[in-house]
C-alpha cells in the first residue's frame, strides 16, 4: 500500500502573529509543519512500521523553506518528498483550499496513485479543514475527517470519527480513501538525530505549481484582516443575585 | 483568518517558553550550517519544551539525577554524537560535528543546565575521548552500552588537593604482574560518579600517575563493581547544577587489566590534549543556552510588567540598558562560539586559544546576564518560580567547572607568548 501525506508549512504554533498592512505579518517569523499534519505524519509512518504501507509520500506546496518541512517528514519515517513550489501566500490569502486541492489531485492521478491520503484536519493558519473534503469530492473517493483511531480493516480501513456529539465508527470499504486525523489520533514522535542524517539521502522532488495547468486563482476575496477586539478584564460579584442579575441585563444570556 | 489561539497541542504546556522569533539575517547560517543543523534544532527545542523543562526546577529543588530523562536522551540518538561509527552507537552525524555538539548544549541548557552537565561529562568527557583515542575492541566493548543510555558515566581528573593544578595529582596506578595494575587515590567533583547518591556511576575515564615523570599519567577505564571502586560521597547542597550528581569516588588498590588502558601507558596528556577543544566549547555552549533563556525571560517580563503608569518596563532607560547590553553580549559570545564550532575538526587539537577563549568570554556572560535577569525581574527573579535565580547559580559552575577563568588565562596566555611579536591576523 502506498501512502500520500500532505504537510503544510504554517507560522508557528507558539507565535503570537500581529496584523500589517492589512493581512498578517509573515516576515521574521518562525514556522514549522501545521501540527496537524505532524500527527498525519506520525500515522502513516506507524502504519508502515506496521507493514500495512509500503510505501509513504510526503506532499507540501510553498515556498522553497517547504523542503525544511519535507526533510522533518523524512526524518520522521516518509521514504520520499514532492515538493510543489509556489511563491503565493498559502495562509488563505492567495493559494486558497480548492486549488491546493486540484494540485493534490493532479499528483495523485497522474503520478502517485496512492492507496490512502493522509492529511491534517485543518491547518492552523487558515483554519479551513477543507482541503480533505474538497480532494475526496474531485477524486470521487471515501472521506473521513477528525479520525481518532486509524485501523486497518479487510481491504480498507476502520476509523472513529470525532464529533461535537461523540464519536463514530466508520468503515472505509474501498481505496483510495482520505483521512483526515485531528488530535487524539496519536503522539508524533520526535526526529532523532540519526533518522535527520538518514532523511538526507531521501529524494525530493521538485515541481514548479505554475507548470501545473491549474488555475490557481482564488474564489474568494478576503475584505478584511482584524486582531480580535482586547478581552474585557473579568468584574467580581459579591453575590448570587447579581450575578444573575448581570447575566440577565448586561451578559445578555439569561433570558 | 488569524491564527487561533484556542487551539492548544496536547503535549506542550509552557507557551511563554515558546516564543520564537527568528532572525532572517545571515547570521541563522552561523548557528545552522545545514538544514539538518536546523532540523536538530527543531526536534530539540519540541523536546526540551516538552519534557525537559516541567522537571527542571524540581530536580535542582530535590538535588536528585532524572535518570529516565535522560534515557531519553539516548533515545533521540544525544549521547553517541561525536561517534562516526554506528555500529559502536554512533550517531551517524556527519557534518560539522562540532556544530551539532554546541546545538545541543545550547538547546538543553535553554531549560535545565544540571541536565545539560550530565550530559557532557558523559557524552564528551567520557564518550568522545573513548572514541578518540580507544582501540577498536575497547570501543566495541564500552560504546554500545555507554551510548544508548544502558552505562552512565564520566571522567576522572580532578582530586581534592589538585584540581587546575592537574599535573599534581597523585592518584596513582602500579603494575600487579604482567597483565594488571592497581589503581590507588581519589577523586573529586565527578559529575555522574553517582547517579542515585548510593552507589558510583557505571563507567570511568581515571587519570593515574604511572611514571615518575611529571607528565607520566595513564587513562583508565573503570567499570561499576570493580573491587575497591566506591563512592566516597555524594557532593550535596552545590550552589547550581544541583540535579547533576557530583561525587568524590574512591579507589583502594582496584585491579585493572592491560586491556582497560585507553591509548599508551604515561601518554594521557596527549588523550587529554585530543579532547580539551570539544570539552570548552561545549560548556561555553552552555553559557549561552542559559544567557539566551535569561534574556527571553527578560524581554517577556518587560513587556508585560508596568510601573509608574507607564505602557510597560521597556520605557525604563535602565530596564533597556539591562536587556540591550545582555543581548549584544549574548549575540558576541553565540556567535564567538558558533565560529569556531564551525572550524573545529573533531579528530585534530592544537586549536585551544580559541577554545579556551569561548569559554572564558561565555561563562562570565552567562552570569552576568543571569544577573542582569534577576535584576529586571525584580522581587520575582529572587524566587525558584520565575527560573532565572536557577540559572544565576547554575551559570557561575562555568567560571570554574571544567576549567577555571585563571586555567584559561594561563593556557591563553602561554599561547599568545608563543605567537611572538607576530601580529594578530
Amino acid at each position: 500500500m502506498k501512502i500520500l501525506v500532505g504537510v503544510k508549512r504554517v507560522v508557528d504554533y507558539a507565535v503570537k502573529v500581529r496584523v500589517a498592512q492589512g493581512t498578517v505579518e509573515l516576515a521574521n517569523v518562525k514556522q514549522s509543519m501545521n501540527p496537524f499534519c505532524e500527527i498525519a505524519v506520525e500515522e502513516a509512518v506507524r502504519l508502515k512500521e506496521s507493514k500495512i504501507a509500503k510505501e509513504v509520500v510526503a506532499l507540501s506546496i510553498g515556498p522553497k523553506q517547504c523542503t525544511e518541512t519535507l526533510r522533518t517528514a523524512l526524518a520522521m519515517g516518509c521514504d520520499r518528498g514532492i515538493h510543489i513550489q509556489t511563491d503565493l501566500r498559502t495562509d488563505y490569502m492567495e493559494l486558497q483550499p480548492l486549488a491546493i486541492a486540484k494540485m493534490f489531485q493532479q499528483i495523485i492521478e497522474q503520478k502517485e496513485n496512492p492507496d490512502l491520503i493522509l492529511l491534517g484536519k485543518q491547518g492552523i493558519d487558515s483554519d479551513c479543514g477543507q482541503v480533505g473534503p474538497m480532494l475526496a469530492g474531485l477524486l470521487q473517493c471515501p472521506q473521513v475527517t477528525f479520525a481518532a483511531k486509524v485501523e486497518s480493516h479487510d481491504s480498507g480501513f476502520l476509523v472513529e470519527r470525532e464529533t461535537d456529539a461523540g464519536t463514530e465508527s466508520i468503515h472505509i470499504q474501498t481505496l483510495p480513501a482520505v483521512i483526515t486525523c485531528d488530535l487524539r489520533l496519536n503522539e508524533p514522535r520526535y526526529a532523532t538525530l540519526p533518522n535527520i542524517m538518514k532523511a538526507k539521502k531521501k529524494p525530493v522532488e521538485t515541481i514548479l505549481a505554475e507548470t501545473m495547468g491549474i488555475d490557481l486563482t482564488p474564489r474568494n476575496q478576503v475584505l478584511q484582516v482584524i486582531e480580535p477586539p482586547p478581552r474585557k478584564d473579568g468584574i467580581k460579584v459579591a453575590d448570587v443575585d447579581a450575578l444573575i442579575e448581570k447575566l440577565k441585563n448586561e451578559a445578555k444570556v439569561l433570558a | 483568518m488569524l491564527l487561533t489561539t484556542r487551539f492548544i497541542r496536547p503535549r506542550s504546556k509552557q507557551l511563554v517558553l515558546s516564543r520564537r522569533f527568528r532572525s532572517t539575517t545571515p547570521l541563522s547560517t552561523l548557528w545552522n550550517p545545514t538544514s539538518e543543523h536546523a532540523a536538530l534544532r527543531a526536534t530539540l527545542r519540541s523536546f526540551v519544551a516538552q519534557e525537559v523543562e516541567p522537571q527542571a526546577r524540581t530536580f535542582n529543588e530535590q538535588e536528585q539525577f532524572n535518570v529516565p530523562l535522560f534515557r531519553k536522551l539516548a533515545d533521540l540518538g544525544l549521547l553517541g554524537l561525536t561517534v562516526p561509527e554506528i555500529e559502536y552507537g554512533g550517531t551517524g552525524w556527519t557534518e560539522f560535528t562540532a556544530t551539532a555538539v554546541c546545538a545541543v548544549h545550547e538547546e538543553l541548557s535553554y531549560s535545565d543546565p544540571a541536565l545539560c552537565l550530565s550530559y557532557l561529562a558523559h557524552s564528551l568527557l567520557l564518550i568522545n575521548n573513548l572514541s578518540v583515542n580507544a582501540s577498536p575492541e575497547q570501543k566495541a566493548r564500552f560504546l554500545p552500552a555507554a551510548c544508548d543510555g544502558t552505562h552512565i558515566g564520566g571522567m576522572c581528573m580532578s582530586e581534592p588537593q589538585a584540581g587546575t593544578d592537574v599535573l599534581g595529582m597523585q592518584t596513582k596506578a602500579v603494575q600487579d604482574g604482567d597483565y594488571h595494575w592497581r589503581l590507588t587515590g581519589t577523586k573529586l567533583w565527578i559529575t555522574n560518579g553517582t547517579l542515585d547518591g548510593q552507589d558510583t556511576g557505571d563507567l570511568f575515564l581515571v587519570y593515574a600517575r604511572t611514571g615518575p615523570g611529571k607528565t607520566d599519567i595513564t587513562q583508565f577505564v573503570v567499570e561499576k563493581g570493580m573491587e575497591g571502586f566506591r563512592l566516597g560521597q555524594k557532593i550535596n547542597n552545590k550552589l547550581g547544577m544541583r540535579a547533576s550528581m557530583t561525587a568524590e569516588l574512591v579507589f583502594d588498590q582496584v585491579r585493572i587489566p592491560n586491556e582497560n588502558i585507553v591509548g599508551t601507558v604515561n601518554g594521557a596528556t596527549l588523550c587529554m590534549m585530543r579532547n580539551l577543544e570539544i570539552e570548552r566549547l561545549g560548556l561555553a555552549a552552555m553559557s549561552v543556552g542559559i544567557a539566551r533563556r535569561c534574556i527571553d525571560e527578560m524581554k517577556a517580563y518587560a513587556l508585560e510588567r508596568t510601573a509608574f503608569g507607564a505602557k510597560n518596563l521597556f520605557e525604563f532607560g535602565q530596564i533597556q540598558r539591562l536587556i540591550a547590553e545582555s543581548y549584544a553580549e549574548y549575540m558576541a559570545g553565540r556567535s564567538y562560539v558558533y565560529a569556531v564550532a564551525n572550524a573545529l575538526n573533531l579528530s585534530t587539537h592544537g586549536n585551544g586559544l580559541d577554545a579556551d577563549g569561548t569559554k572564558l568570554f561565555c561563562a562570565s556572560m552567562a552570569k552576568t546576564v543571569a544577573d542582569r535577569a534577576i535584576q529586571v525581574l525584580g522581587g520575582n527573579g529572587y524566587t525558584g518560580e520565575y527560573n532565572v535565580e536557577r540559572l544565576w547559580r547554575d551559570a557561575k559552575l562555568m567560571e570554574i567547572g571544567g576549567g577555571t577563568n585563571e586555567s584559561h588565562h594561563k593556557n591563553m596566555s602561554r599561547d599568545l607568548r608563543k605567537m611572538g611579536s607576530t601580529r594578530l591576523d
